[in-house]
């Protein structure tokens, strides 16, 4: 094989390439199970942050599951997913921390949860000066649901809901899984 | 998770998302999102790889900041066998502790 | 499919859409291999009868005597506690 096989071979790897590693997803599994995936006609209008960054008191969402290690596990049985959330105290560090998946790849993540829910990341972030300050909690749920209106309803509305409410967050970062 | 961020979005709180998926992303319509060219599970990078982390972090709060345009999505092109390569050691360091 | 599809599904008595649902929520997209995993499971508990340990009847008993939708679900969980013990786990979102 030549250099400019190998570099013909390698710009085919998406891995190498820089692009999306899978393609066409919303369609594939949209084939698999229909219905499943959603699709929005518009955009909402869009918030501004009223204060800077370094003033600003952040929280995060994630769909990847992680919960603390004393808290019983969302259900990752389920067929049609499970539509309640967790919160994650924004103080607490990997050790702590626990993530039950199926649906999605989480060795890296058990080794190092920043991987997936960048906890750690953000705590120093607030230490620096760099943000305000956190949400008392984070917010963790599970990606896979087979009800994409019961999920607006319960789990979107839920979470948004603590998130302005309780949590007071300036700002969100969200990380699916 | 694009529902989420709608419905903080819609409630007045600005949001930014991290995906790998953009078409996912562009379907359903988000206020802002950061697409990295990474695998499921590995939003954030690799274990261990703090400053990598870090810095997809940073990236996409900066677009909390920059951002007006309703739908922005903002690539960071680091290629995931470049960071496979940077995260070996420091993955297996990690291991070890 | 999503689960206003599988009401529908359901109401016609579609099995063939309903079991093909179940395989793909098995085999993480993958009917073939949800195909698969449902005969390891079963497999699996022959494996574990096979041993005969001592079994809990009374147990079982009180278990059958909760309503159906808590022993619809146990069936899922018994599914995958069982594929675990069988080692070949395939749930890690690579399909």
């Amino acid at each position: 094989m030549t250099a400019a096989d190998k570099d013909a071979l390698s710009t085919t790897d998406p891995r190498e390439a820089g692009i999306q590693l899978r393609t066409g997803l919303w369609q594939t599994i949209n084939e698999r199970y229909p219905g499943s995936m959603i699709r929005k006609e518009s955009y909402v209008r869009q918030a501004q942050l009223a204060k800077p960054l370094a003033s600003c008191r952040l929280t995060l969402v994630s769909s990847c599951g992680v919960h603390l290690k004393t808290e019983k596990p969302l259900d990752v049985c389920h067929p049609f997913g499970d539509f309640r959330f967790m919160r994650v105290p924004s103080r607490v560090k990997h050790e702590e921390l626990i993530i039950h998946q199926l649906k999605y790849p989480h060795d890296d993540a058990d080794l190092d949860v920043n991987v997936i829910f960048p906890i750690e990341r953000l705590q120093e972030l607030a230490q620096e000066g760099r943000l305000g300050g956190l949400t008392a909690n984070f917010f963790s749920f599970i990606g896979y649901n087979m009800d994409p209106e019961k999920f607006e309803c319960t789990v979107a509305a839920g979470i948004a809901e603590e998130v302005v409410e309780e949590e007071q967050a300036d700002c969100a970062l969200l990380a699916p899984a | 998770m694009g529902l989420i961020q709608r419905a903080i979005e819609e409630r007045g709180v600005p949001t930014v998302s991290v995906t790998v998926a953009r078409d996912v992303t562009e379907a359903i319509k988000v206020p802002r999102a950061l697409f990295l060219p990474w695998p499921m599970g590995h939003h954030f990078g690799a274990p261990f790889h703090r400053d990598l982390q870090r810095r997809v972090v940073l990236a996409a709060l900066g677009l909390l900041e920059s951002s007006n345009e309703p739908g922005t999505i903002m690539d960071l092109p680091i290629k995931w066998a470049d960071v496979r390569r940077e995260a070996k050691t420091l993955t297996e360091q990690g291991r070890k502790l | 499919m999503s689960v206003p599809y599988l009401r529908e599904a359901a109401a016609q008595d579609d099995v063939g859409k309903l079991v093909r649902f179940v395989r793909l929520h098995l085999g993480d997209g993958n009917e073939t291999v949800g195909k698969e995993e449902i005969d390891q499971s079963w497999a699996e508990t022959i494996k574990i009868l096979l041993r005969d340990q001592p079994v809990d009847r009374e147990f079982i008993t009180q278990v059958l005597e909760k309503d159906e939708a808590t022993l619809a679900l146990l069936f899922y969980h018994l599914h995958f506690y069982l594929i675990r013990r069988s080692g070949r786990w395939i749930h890690d979102g690579s399909r």
